[in-house]
């Protein structure tokens, strides 16, 4: 009888992952509750440039046939005796379970920010809330506009210094720059977390006159007064303030209930994926503690090797990442480390922001699996060296 | 320190991009006046990026050491 892999959350690992296993040999399920799958990075470009082609497909045309497709919640996983339990109270044993749960926006966690969020958009939550950002910005006359992430974990670490250039081309390009103050704020101690990249785009962003104020961790924002204070005692006054709330896991109980840490994210050996304490679970992607990038590209990354761990081949994920990084007026970056190699220093190019926009084309027919040969070539001669 | 002093470890070994400084002001951020917090690395970034931490927030560094394969920071929690 073929083992039964059941997979929680269609997104970018979860359907690498469904398609990479062979149906031959697994039964394979997926349970996920949104009918609609979301190429995440656009986001970006509904917010900051009113770009909203092909942001979402149905998630059955991205599947094999062979994949059984089941849109329901799931509400309780039970890794003793294998079993999930869904929002409409239907059951399912596994042989694996593969955790590709992802994780959501909470602006609740921050005094004011929910309300903040909720009348200026953001760019990490949904395509509505990042059109309201847009409509923010293009009601935009000059002022101040604080960008930037308010707790140390975000989806996509370069999306922050992605928004504040992406801003500031806008604002030049319909002659506001002059007339507006861009302060980025960041926990870090620099624009940057990654010092090699940070030597890249720190003097990009001093070039384009932004303000950096590092060691900036939200603590809570007066929405009457327009002010954010930091933990570290700092105060921010905004007129446009564009705020990437913090990030928990999903809303799913666990036996044991300590597999998730205090964000709900699913604490994972980082390179096998396998879920503390388990041999048939593994966590891929965002919604897990593995220490790389919430990226696509490392859910990506995780979901092939779990799908050959699982098929008993030998295989690792050794931290790669791979995130593009656009630094507008059409160029772009990107940045590459693994666990062991820290991140390289790589200047902005017009290929390399050539090579983000192609990937968004790309995005759909990689989930199925067909372009992994040119993806293993591609990695190869990019594989960074201590 | 005493026993009943909050210890948080934070094991930031071998960790790929944005790296240890995230899981440091993570803690920070979970923490409470009088917590020590104890960060293990492997990036010798990790140093500079302590003392400018702690130059900032006004908290304490015990100590910065070499164990063998790993770089452990204790730190005081005394502002927050």
């Amino acid at each position: 009888m073929a083992e039964r892999v059941l997979i929680v959350g269609g997104g970018d690992g979860g359907t690498i992952l469904a398609n990479a296993l062979d149906k031959r040999r697994f039964d394979v399920t997926m349970l996920t509750a949104s009918p609609k799958h979301m190429f995440q990075p656009a986001l970006l470009y509904v917010a900051f440039k009113n770009a909203s082609r092909d942001i979402a497909r149905e998630q059955r045309t991205l599947l094999d046939r062979r994949v059984r497709l089941v849109h329901d919640a799931v509400k309780q996983v039970d890794l003793k005796a294998q079993v999930v339990t869904t929002a409409s109270g239907e059951r399912y044993e596994y042989d694996y379970v593969v955790l590709g749960t992802g994780i959501r926006t909470n602006p609740g966690e921050i005094p004011g920010l929910a309300e903040v969020n909720a009348e200026f958009g953001d760019y990490h939550s949904s395509v509505s809330q990042a059109e309201k950002l847009w409509s923010r910005l293009d009601a935009f006359q000059g002022g101040t506009i604080a960008l930037g992430q308010s707790t140390p974990v975000i989806k996509c670490p370069p999306s922050p210094i992605e928004g504040i250039l992406l801003t500031d081309e806008l604002l030049r390009k319909r002659g506001l720059r002059d007339k507006t103050r861009l302060v980025f704020f960041t926990p870090y101690p620099r624009a940057y977390p990654a010092k090699p990249m940070n030597e890249v785009v720190e003097p990009i962003l001093r070039e384009r006159g932004i303000e950096i104020v590092p060691f900036f961790d939200v603590d809570k924002i007066d929405p009457e007064t327009r002010t954010i204070t930091s933990i570290e005692g700092d105060e921010i006054v905004y007129d446009l303030p564009i705020i990437i709330p913090p990030f928990i896991g999903a809303d799913i109980a666990y036996e044991p209930a300590n597999v998730v840490d205090a964000s709900g994210f699913v604490i994972a050996d980082k390179n096998t994926m396998r879920v503390k304490g388990t041999e048939t679970a593994f966590a891929i992607g965002d919604g897990s503690t593995t220490p790389t990038s919430k990226s696509g590209v490392a859910a990506h990354l995780e979901a092939q090797a779990v799908a050959k761990i699982i098929a008993g081949e030998p295989a690792k994920y050794n931290g790669r990442t791979h995130c593009p990084l656009d630094m507008a007026f059409g160029r772009g970056t990107f940045v590459i480390g693994t666990y062991d190699t820290p991140v390289r220093k790589l200047p902005p190019t017009r290929l390399k922001h050539w090579m983000k926009m192609a990937f968004a084309r790309f995005y759909w027919i990689s989930l199925r699996g067909w372009l992994e040969p040119m993806f293993t070539v591609y990695f190869k001669l990019t594989e960074p060296r201590p | 320190m005493t026993d009943e002093t909050p210890h948080t470890m934070v094991d930031s070994r071998g960790s790929a991009c944005p790296g240890p400084i995230t899981d440091l002001a993570l803690a920070y951020r979970r923490a409470k006046v009088g917590d020590v917090i104890e960060l293990w690395a492997t990036d010798p970034g990790v140093e500079p990026d302590v003392h400018a931490w702690a130059a900032k927030t006004g908290n304490e560094i015990v100590s910065i050491e070499n164990e063998g394969d790993k770089i452990v920071v204790v730190l005081n929690i005394v502002r927050r």
